[in-house]
């Protein structure tokens, strides 16, 4: 090529090349990941620019934290990240879709089919391999509308599994569920209004993680800023305030002239009049409510700040005040104690106040948690995380978010699929048996079909091989399982899973092992459409560094 | 950043200066060969007779010690699977305080001894399963083991029974001298309940001041607070004999001053003049207020302004300058006055009270001791160190820190179980563990054996660093804890065979010895938080399959080495 259309600097790959670089970097990523995948995955350690540590069995974690290169990878992983935010789960499987898409793919572009044709394929299979898990689903809706509590357990279950190991599942399984069922309960009518955000999750670096707690309460970071304010309130009213209780500048420049001392103390009591006006509207209200019984206490959450000399009187009046609370606990705290968050203190009254049976305050290290528990139906509850590590905190955080998306999923779809790589035998062996003429695939659009229906096996082989088992052996005997209780005539469908311990298969409806139907579905969207958009692209170009900055030669 | 096309396939799939580890590249040996290094160097520091190192940190800064957390904390180790370990030692010292090294030594050797399982084919998964069973049975072995519960935690001579082997595995040789005073010290502290109840114990009510100087036989405790500087005025000391009052004000003892900018404003010299005066007396009749309640003694959170400091003077009243929160807090607590926010008389209840305020001359060091001489119990003591060197002081500190944590592990419910020391706690769980590896089958056999022999660590360094022949000294020792079926059946408190440990001092020919003798115990909540955590930092760096590691983020570069030639040659 003599004469260059690009700038020189620029670099391209054309063609065949291309799409080699496109297949080879999604392989590639997935065999990063495809080790993560299933309750047998392994763990995976990061360590970051600062040497920090992060231990981790997540995908979305992962290529979040890693810094990804190349084009096609970045790709890949922004639709991963996507699907963690939609559904809060099947990043590693996306990944793995895309790689065997795009492997299983290639070997027929060698063939001599063309990428579109192909895609086509691909179009028709996803459509019917959804149409598929709408058949496969299985509802769970109750009598009442309301899914059991057994059942959602197994699903936290099959979810945590995935993430941290087995001891620490049966602890955090419980938790996650009545966390979620307790934030749930908040809307019957109308159970998608659920809120995940009033389910705060708070670290404390102390013990180890089984001893992860559930708090139908609510705990906070900070405690009581003043050496003699109550470490321990029973019966306390909750004033909920976002007022600060400190001398505010104000906003014009402003500047006080004094000729003489006496003056400037006055102007120095002047100061603090205006907060001083605010802290006895806010005693009159603790002394109206518990009057000279010392039975009950009063407890003052603020978002705003509280400066030292305000402190001191409210300590004087036994009242426990927490400053610079989060917004978002503002919102858990009116949840929890039942009152009403107050933006001035020109109408206080009773009514406002919200309730608590004890607020008490603990020391761990240098850090202090306030908890506020044995309350009237609190609608907001705490999962405080325990551990003796960063890392190790860090971990259960990501494991318990991704269960709360996963009993949360199920209680919004009302629907189930078996799990265990069930969904995935099945519909291989759907796609492949089905007269693929009457979905409408044609001439060599079969072979998109052919590799789609491969492509899927991938989920259930991987968790056989990350298991340490023969995965063909496996998939075969479950195969074999299928086809026998078609042959059998037996109208009942017949789900049958990998068992991953004894390296067999398994019926997951009995074992308890659920997928997520949003997150399935999400999944095999979302790889079929990058696959398909990466074997479409015959270009990749990178544009040349600008000529104003050729200061750096190469 | 700009994206990159990759020239060949998979390279370029991370950003430069990635580097990823993987188990198919024998990571897991990699990690364990690094393991080894730090735990052969902490393996001599072990036990009373353990080694000191020496450690000098980027800044310069020598540290010369023996304690694991000091020393791990000192190194600044970067290489992850290392830093798992570091990390859980870290954790043992929060916690508990000591028992660190047990940590670091028992995790070393458990991935040891794993490494002749790995090499066998045994997959990382079932060397977990098979030392998480082994951890659970060990734990619950444990209490069985009890040999020794103190119930009277107001008894000083069962807090030095706890105390003594703790300090000795720090500073052999002072033991008994640092562990009276801390017991002394603990005991000012420690409120007078009833034998049944555990009585609140706050690590920071003890405190510790160190003065170079004089040897360590002149230390002593003080039952109050020392501070390391001297009263601002004139009045340096207050008698003992009667209680003074003591106000402790947290704002500066200085004319008030605006939050929002304020000017004078004068029109002429006299108005100055008058400005003056009327800041002088309003500062005066303050003080005078202040005194007339009675007020001997002020303690000042912020500055001491010139004018107040002489009208204090003019009152005779004390004035002492206390710049750390903290300190503030303790001080208040100690006299028991409330801390006030702004200047002013204060009421009767916020005032608190002192007995003696002298202020002293210790080596070059000039201090002000505030004492709480009559009260039956004190809510802070002091223990003054002394010691020819800063290294040597701070050595002694972290000795007398872990002696005090472990009292503080004493007063939690159920902390009086005692395990007998030396080795014998851990020479009698060899061969438990190894018996229940026998009854279990399948492969998890191999990982709980392997499991019981990481145990036999202890008391081997205990031997090697006291200068005895192992393997002459742990067949002793294993024969000593053989016991007949009658034996096994006796309550643990009076089965001689549980006592044998390891004799450091060398004083009988096989150098097993009961512990009894010496009052060499472990308490249980230290050596099984220690387990927990080892075997849990164990099991994670096995779990690892692959590192991906970032490139090193910018920052400080670490210090060049020594330029060549003469350190003083400037050019």
């Amino acid at each position: 090529m003599s004469l260059q259309l690009l700038n020189p600097k620029a670099e391209s790959l054309r063609r065949d090349a291309a799409l080699k670089v496109n297949i080879t970097s999604a392989e590639g990523l997935q065999s990063v990941l495809e080790t993560n995948l299933g309750p047998k995955g392994t763990l995976k350690m990061l360590v970051d620019g600062a040497g920090n540590i992060k231990l981790t069995k997540d995908g979305k974690v992962l290529l979040t934290e890693m810094q990804i290169q190349s084009p096609t990878a970045v790709l890949i992983a922004r639709a991963a990240a996507a699907q963690d935010e939609i559904t809060g789960d099947g990043t590693t499987t996306v990944v793995c879709l895309v790689g065997e898409l795009l492997r299983q793919a290639y070997r027929f572009i060698q063939e001599g089919v063309h990428p579109r044709i192909i895609t086509d394929g691909f179009e028709i299979a996803r459509k019917e391999a959804l149409k598929f898990l709408d058949e496969f689903k299985i509802d769970k809706k109750g009598e009442d509308g309301a899914i059991d509590r057994e059942f959602l357990l197994q699903v936290a279950r099959s979810s945590l599994s995935t993430k941290v190991n087995n001891e620490l599942t049966e602890v955090l399984g419980p938790i996650v569920t009545d966390a979620v069922l307790n934030v749930s309960h908040s809307n019957d009518n109308n159970s998608n209004a659920m809120d995940l955000h009033m389910v705060e999750i708070m670290q404390m670096q102390h013990l180890s993680p089984k001893d992860t707690l559930f708090i139908k309460g609510l705990v906070l970071d900070h405690g009581g800023r003043h050496p003699d304010m109550p470490i321990r309130v029973e019966n306390a009213h909750v004033l909920i305030l976002n007022v600060s209780l400190e001398y505010e500048k104000t906003e014009v420049n402003s500047g006080f002239y004094y000729s003489s001392a006496d003056q400037r103390d006055k102007l120095a009591a002047s100061e603090r009049k205006f907060v001083d006006e605010k802290l006895k509207k806010i005693i009159d209200l603790k002394n109206e409510v518990c009057g000279l019984d010392s039975n009950k206490g009063f407890v003052i959450i603020n978002q705003k700040g509280i400066d030292p000399m305000s402190l001191d009187v409210l300590a004087k009046h036994n009242i426990l005040a927490l400053r610079r609370a989060k917004r978002r606990n503002m919102e858990r705290l009116q949840l929890v104690t039942g009152g009403e968050a107050q933006n001035s203190v020109e109408d206080l009254s009773p009514s406002i106040l919200g309730y608590s049976g004890l607020i008490y305050t603990e020391t761990i290290g240098e850090e202090k948690f306030t908890y506020v528990t044995e309350n009237k139906d609190p609608k907001s509850c705490t999962i405080l995380i325990k551990g003796s590590t960063h890392y190790a905190l860090n971990q259960t955080k990501d494991a318990i978010r991704d269960g709360l998306r996963a009993v949360a999923n199920v209680i919004k779809d009302n629907t189930v699929v078996p799990g265990a790589g069930a969904y995935f035998i099945a519909a291989a062996n759907h796609l492949k048996k089905s007269n693929m003429t009457k979905l409408g695939a044609k001439g060599k659009t079969k072979t998109g079909i052919e590799a789609f229906a491969e492509a899927l096996l991938v989920v259930p082989k991987t968790l056989v091989k990350n298991s340490g088992y023969d995965a063909l052996d496996v998939l075969a005997l479950c195969e074999d399982e299928l086809e026998d209780a078609q042959d059998g005539g037996d109208n009942e469908r017949r789900y049958v899973g990998v068992d991953l311990n004894i390296g067999d298969s398994c019926d997951p409806t009995i074992e308890g092992i659920w997928d997520s139907y949003r997150v399935l579905r999400n999944a095999i969207s979302g790889a079929t459409g990058i696959a398909s958009n990466l074997l479409l692209c015959d270009e990749l170009l990178r544009a040349g560094r600008s000529t104003l900055k050729e200061g750096a030669p190469q | 950043m700009s994206l990159k096309l990759p020239q060949n396939p998979n390279a370029g799939l991370f950003k430069q200066g990635y580097n990823s580890y993987s188990n198919a590249d024998g990571q897991i040996n990699k990690s364990i060969a690094a393991v080894r290094e730090l735990h052969q160097m902490c393996l001599t520091s072990m036990g009373p007779c353990g080694r000191n190192k020496i450690i000098v940190n980027h800044m310069g800064k020598i540290t010369i010690t023996n304690d694991a957390a000091t020393m791990l904390r000192e190194l600044e180790i970067v290489h992850p699977a290392v830093k798992v370990l570091v990390m859980a030692t870290e954790q043992q010292k929060i916690e508990l305080g000591d028992g660190t090294n047990l940590v670091m030594v028992l995790a070393g050797e458990l991935l040891n001894v794993c490494e002749k399982l790995i090499a066998l084919g045994l997959s990382a998964v079932e060397i977990i399963q098979g030392y998480n069973m082994a951890k659970n049975f060990t734990l619950q072995e444990l209490d069985k083991l009890v040999v020794d519960d103190i119930v009277d935690k107001n008894d000083k001579s069962q807090l030095i029974k706890i105390i003594k082997p703790v300090i000795a595995s720090k500073q052999f040789g002072f033991e008994d001298l640092l562990s009276d005073l801390v017991a002394d010290a603990v005991s000012h502290v420690l409120p007078k309940t009833s034998q049944s109840t555990n009585p609140y114990f706050n690590v920071d009510s003890i405190r510790v001041v160190k003065i170079m100087g004089g040897s360590l036989s002149n230390s002593t405790v003080i039952k109050g607070m020392v501070f390391n500087r001297e009263p601002e005025g004139h009045v340096k000391s207050l008698e003992g004999g009667e209680q003074h009052k003591v106000a402790v004000f947290v704002c500066p003892l200085d004319i008030a001053n605006t939050e929002t900018k304020g000017t004078v404003l004068l029109h002429n010299a006299q108005e100055m003049m008058d400005f003056s005066k009327g800041e002088e007396k309003q500062i005066d009749a303050m003080m005078k207020e202040i005194a007339d309640m009675g007020v001997k003694c002020i303690i000042a959170g912020a500055g001491v302004g010139e004018l107040a400091l002489h009208y204090l003077n003019r009152y005779g009243i004390l004035v002492l300058k206390v710049p750390s929160k903290f300190e503030l807090r303790r001080i208040c607590r100690v006299c028991g006055a409330t801390p006030l926010p702004r200047l002013g008389a204060p009421t009767p209840e916020e005032l608190g009270v002192v007995e003696t305020v002298k202020t002293m001359e210790i080596g070059g060091d000039r201090v002000t001791v505030f004492k709480q001489e009559s009260n039956e119990i004190s809510k802070t003591a002091t223990i003054i160190l002394r010691g020819a060197t800063q290294n040597n002081l701070d050595d002694i500190e972290r000795a007398v820190d872990d002696g005090v944590s472990a009292i503080k592990g004493l007063m939690k419910p159920s902390g009086g179980k005692l395990l007998p020391g030396a080795g014998a706690t851990e020479i009698e769980l060899v061969s438990r563990i190894t018996k229940f590896g026998e009854k279990t089958p399948g492969l998890l056999q191999l990982a709980i054996k392997q499991f019981a022999l990481a145990f036999e660590v202890v008391p081997r360094t205990l031997a090697e660093t006291a200068g005895l022949d192992v393997n002459e000294v742990l067949p002793n020792l294993y024969a000593a804890h053989t016991m007949t079926d009658d034996e096994a059946n006796e309550p643990s408190s009076q089965n001689d065979c549980l006592f044998k440990g390891i004799d450091t001092l060398g004083e009988t020919s096989e150098g097993v010895k009961d512990i009894r003798e010496d009052g060499v115990y472990d308490m249980l909540a230290t050596k099984k938080f220690a387990i927990n955590v080892a075997t849990e930092a164990a099991t994670t760096v096995l779990s690892i399959d692959q590192i991906i590691m970032a490139k090193k983020a910018g920052g400080p570069k670490p210090p060049q080495g020594p330029r060549p030639g003469n350190w003083d040659q400037d050019d």
